[in-house]
């Protein structure tokens, strides 16, 4: 009994800063939603679904949660295909590989603004040193975050280079978690790297790619701050995905209850996307 | 051993290049920028760019610590980052002992409400969250903000140092309480000291966290003497927009703290996310 006392006086703490800091907000968003407020905090009436209405109707929701459908799978393939080739490479021996499994986390260490503002330098296209580089090879980059076609490409770009280090960290975990022996049996058997790769070693860390995928996924449909620092979500929306939509909506255009409704809107589909996911995509864990 | 070491074979030609490939694309940026920010006024807009500065000048950097108030947001990243660190530590420290060590009642429903506030995105909280920090007074302060950092930050960390909580076998609060520690002592002076290398992932991760946290500080802070180096920088920029020399100093001088924080107990961080995350 005691112990017990112990336990829930420890999980305390970390559950009044949450419901202070996510449990009543989130309550008061689904609030706000019903209301008419402007102003954060300015004077509203009651409207009930008419909001929710209004931002359905809204093309732009629309087109920002295509848009943030596209972020979140060229994200997560980018980051994959670089975090995957990254975790490989670190597995061999030698100084390399020893080193690098800090130092490859440096790109995530650094400040998003930073981030941001060292890529528009590079890509300057007065000074960029990437710019010219291309250009003495006869490609012509143009204004790559001015330009609408491909301004969103661009920031993901950036924004994986920015993310892809804790991927990499977590698959280079996980191979290290599949046994050495299993993998030398498969080699015995006559199995190449390739084969061993693909029948042994991937099906062994599925699950944790699995769940990699999920969480990074949720992670890299909230970002804000990569896309808005660079283009605020311009050139003509064509970078606003679902977080920028509400930001500018809030923050822009003063309009705390249509951005609550799509806040709540949003929460529902992810939530929905998420437990699609884990209903029917886990890979099974029996071994 | 010996066998081993001969046994190493050369290594092929294409991991070699893409070694190469991984190593440019991790530093070329940060070399670039700090590159850049020795660069005199007329270089660093040169046409065809030196990829050494020919005559490395410390003049940005003057002009940063003199004619803006990095000094200021220095301070103020300092507070609120180390703030939220200590904060996290101890908040998730006690949830992740409580939750997977003590093993409450309930405590797998309670970790699993933790764990769906992952899915609950920040950005959409900002406006219901102004509302909430300006009812308890907390706008505008630091206190706010560490208050919101933790609350983002003590999820993630209480499931990390589950994995470490789990490499320490129970057996030792057994033999404690035997020798009639109670369990609060217990776990003082028995767990917690295992503890360390999971408490350095969870400090490099909170601090980090809080020293590159840009929304909720752009929000919630409303006077520029609190503001912290993300939104500081974002001003310096606005207002010396031609004065690029200066631009890439402060973006040096603001990635420069948290890298070397990375330099020291980088590798416990690493090794910690390895364990935690794939256990």
């Amino acid at each position: 009994m005691k112990k017990h006392l112990l336990g829930f006086s420890l999980v305390t703490p970390v559950m009044v800063i949450m419901l202070v800091a996510i449990g009543l907000p989130l309550i008061n968003s689904v609030w706000i939603s019903f209301q008419d407020q402007r102003v954060i905090g300015g004077e509203s009436e009651f409207v009930g679904f008419e909001t929710y209405v209004r931002i359905l109707l809204d093309s732009s929701f629309w087109s920002a949660l295509g848009r943030s459908g596209t972020w979140v799978v060229v994200n997560l393939i980018v980051q994959t295909l670089l975090a995957f080739s990254a975790a490989l490479l670190l597995q061999s021996k030698g100084w390399w590989a020893k080193s690098a499994r800090v130092w490859v986390m440096l790109p995530w260490v650094i400040p998003t603004i930073s981030v941001t503002i060292i890529w528009q330098w590079m890509l300057n296209s007065n000074y960029g040193v990437i710019h010219w580089a291309l250009g003495e090879v006869g490609i012509d980059l143009g204004s790559p975050f001015s330009d609408p076609g491909v301004a969103l490409f661009s920031i993901i770009l950036v924004n994986s280079w920015h993310w892809f280090p804790l991927a990499t960290v977590v698959i280079y975990g996980a191979l290290a978690t599949v046994p050495e022996e299993t993998l030398e049996a498969a080699r015995i058997d006559g199995a190449n790297n390739r084969q061993t790769f693909f029948a042994v070693t991937l099906p062994l860390i599925n699950p944790i790619l699995f769940a990699l995928g999920l969480v990074g996924s949720l992670w890299s449909f909230n970002v804000l701050d990569s896309i808005y620092l660079i283009t605020e979500g311009g050139p003509v929306e064509a970078t606003t995905t679902v977080p920028v939509y509400i930001y500018n909506t809030a923050f822009g255009a003063f309009r705390s209850s249509e951005a609550a409704a799509a806040s709540v809107l949003t929460v529902l589909v992810l939530v929905t996307v998420a437990m699609l996911m884990v209903r029917f995509a886990r890979p099974k864990e029996d071994s | 051993m010996n066998v081993k070491t001969r046994r190493k074979q050369k290594k092929s030609l294409r991991q070699i290049i893409a070694m190469s490939f991984v190593t440019i694309v991790v530093f070329g940026p940060i070399y670039w920028v700090t590159m850049s920010a020795f660069k005199g006024p007329q270089e660093i807009i040169r046409r065809v760019p030196s990829f050494f500065p020919e005559n490395p000048t410390g003049s940005n950097f003057e002009r940063l610590l003199l004619a803006t108030d990095y000094s200021t947001f220095l301070i103020n990243s300092i507070i609120v980052s180390s703030g939220t660190m200590f904060g996290t530590i101890a908040v998730s420290l006690c949830a992740s002992y409580g939750l997977y060590r003590l093993k409450i009642p309930g405590g797998g429903k309670l970790a699993g409400i933790i764990l769906l506030s992952y899915m609950i995105p920040g950005t959409l909280l900002i406006v219901p969250l102004y509302g909430t920090l300006n009812d308890i007074g907390l706008i505008n302060s630091h206190a706010g903000l560490v208050l919101v950092n933790v609350a983002f930050t003590a999820p993630f960390c209480t499931w990390l140092l589950r994995g470490f909580l789990q490499s320490i076998p129970s057996e030792m609060d057994d033999a404690a309480a035997i020798d009639g520690a109670g369990p609060v002592r217990t776990m003082l002076q028995v767990v917690f000291p295992l503890l360390a290398p999971g408490v350095a992932t969870v400090a490099v991760f909170s601090f980090v966290y809080a020293w590159k946290e840009f929304v909720f500080a752009s929000q919630f802070i409303v006077s520029d003497h609190l503001s912290t180096l993300p939104i500081g920088l974002k001003g310096i920029i606005g207002q010396y927009t031609v004065d690029w020399g200066l631009v890439m100093a402060a973006t040096v001088f603001t990635l420069l703290p948290s890298v070397i924080l990375f330099m020291f107990i980088g590798r416990f961080f690493v090794r910690g996310l390895m364990n935690g995350a794939t256990k």
